[in-house]
């Protein structure tokens, strides 16, 4: 104790930061106990819906999700065929698949094909 | 039937060996027929607490691999009536616990005993998982300090979701708080998290607050469990938890600054 220690202002109690601390860090692993055990089964359906329309590296596909304050990311990275590659991948695809119902041309016009990757595709959750 | 209680905290050195020595012994001391069982296999340390280490012949392992009996396992405590030792293997590893073969000795010490105490190690790997899953109650022993507090909450998780009672969806394992090494003075100061902070976070029911004690180290000093010493704070604080573990209401003590006289104010340094 100093002289000088009665002009400062008294600092917060530690005690009070390491449970704002806990509060916060808490907060975040129970809700992601609860949480993340569908993303596996949410990254295999999503793969096999795209699969049936796009010949994709399932290697090149990242599904992450990150818990922000009040609003969540979940982020899908599929890094689609180059154009060149695309264009015969869909037809070994059209063939594997005869006519596909809701699959009408619009895959082959390359509307969904990027020049290279396609990121962030990205869906917004508010809890 | 026979209760199972696990003393578990996720983390280490927060003093669930030194509660599980003077839990089972109070439970003892009020006449139940307790087992105290050491789930830590290769760091076996509850019989150096107990007081029994030179005692040791068989253990936990032993019998888990038909290699002993229980009778020959169990080491009566020469203190207390109704008290037994159930301690572990020094060589061996946590793979030598089976479920089957935890679930086997468990079922034999039921036909026996009032109580069985699991002393889980720390982490949530096999040998504090198999302490905690046959269990009907938790005692979580917690320290006012984050990580222990952070590491409480995640045992808590685990026992909701990886226990026999939530596997099997019944009614869930009851889960009181134990708060150790709890320090009124460092608490008033700002310095310490408060009971009720702790309270606040965990969400569960407060068993006792065992008071920061120099009494824990001399009674392990001599393997003595603590609740033996029946002058100290510590000492006491045990007994009060068991009794309310047994569902007396009994109010806590020790969570507030002792009121020092002048006389005991210059003389701090011995208290």
């Amino acid at each position: 104790m100093s002289i000088f220690s009665f002009f400062r202002s008294a600092p917060r109690p530690s005690a009070v930061q390491a449970k704002e601390r806990l509060q916060i860090v808490m907060a975040h692993e129970r809700a992601g106990r609860t949480g993340p055990d569908y993303l596996p089964m949410l990254q295999q359906e999503l793969l096999a819906v795209i699969a049936k329309y796009i010949d994709i590296d399932q290697n090149k596909v990242e599904v992450k999700l990150d818990r922000g304050g009040d609003c969540s990311t979940l982020e899908l990275n599929i890094e689609l065929p180059a154009r060149e590659q695309l264009k015969s991948a869909m037809a070994a695809v059209k063939q594997a698949k005869p006519e596909p119902k809701a699959a009408s041309g619009e895959g082959e016009d390359g509307k969904l094909a990027a020049n290279g990757p396609l990121t962030n595709g990205g869906v917004k959750k508010r809890h | 039937m026979s209760k199972i209680i696990v003393m578990t905290s996720g983390k280490g050195g927060v003093g669930k060996t030194t509660s599980s020595a003077a839990f089972a012994t109070g439970l003892a001391l009020r006449g139940f027929k307790t087992v105290v069982i050491d789930f830590d296999v290769g760091l076996r340390n509850l019989d150096l607490v107990m007081g029994c280490e030179r005692r040791v012949v068989f253990d936990f392992i032993n019998v888990i691999n038909g290699e002993a009996k229980l009778s020959q396992a169990l080491i009566k405590d020469k203190r207390i009536d109704n008290l037994y030792i159930l301690p572990t293997s020094q060589t061996r590893d946590k793979d030598a616990l089976t479920r089957e073969g935890v679930e086997r000795v468990l079922n034999d010490l039921s036909k026996e005993f009032d109580y069985i105490l699991c002393d889980s190690p720390a982490g949530i790997e096999r040998g504090a998982l198999m302490s905690l899953y046959f269990a009907d109650h938790a005692i979580i022993v917690t320290n006012p300090e984050v990580s222990s507090v952070r590491d409480s909450d995640r045992i808590l998780g685990v026992l909701n979701s990886r226990s026999r009672r939530a596997e099997q969806g019944l009614e869930p394992v009851s889960q009181q708080l134990l708060l150790t090494r709890y320090d009124p003075e460092r608490v008033e100061k700002g310095e310490m998290l408060k009971v009720d902070d702790v309270l606040e976070i965990l969400a569960i029911p407060l068993l006792g607050v065992i008071p920061e004690s120099q009494a824990v180290l001399r009674a392990s000093n001599v393997g003595m469990p603590v609740i033996l010493d029946e002058a100290s704070n510590a000492g006491q604080a045990y007994t009060d938890a068991v009794g309310r573990f047994l569902g007396e209401e009994i109010e806590h003590r020790f969570v507030n600054p002792q009121k020092k006289g002048l006389f005991s104010r210059l003389l701090r340094r011995s208290a």
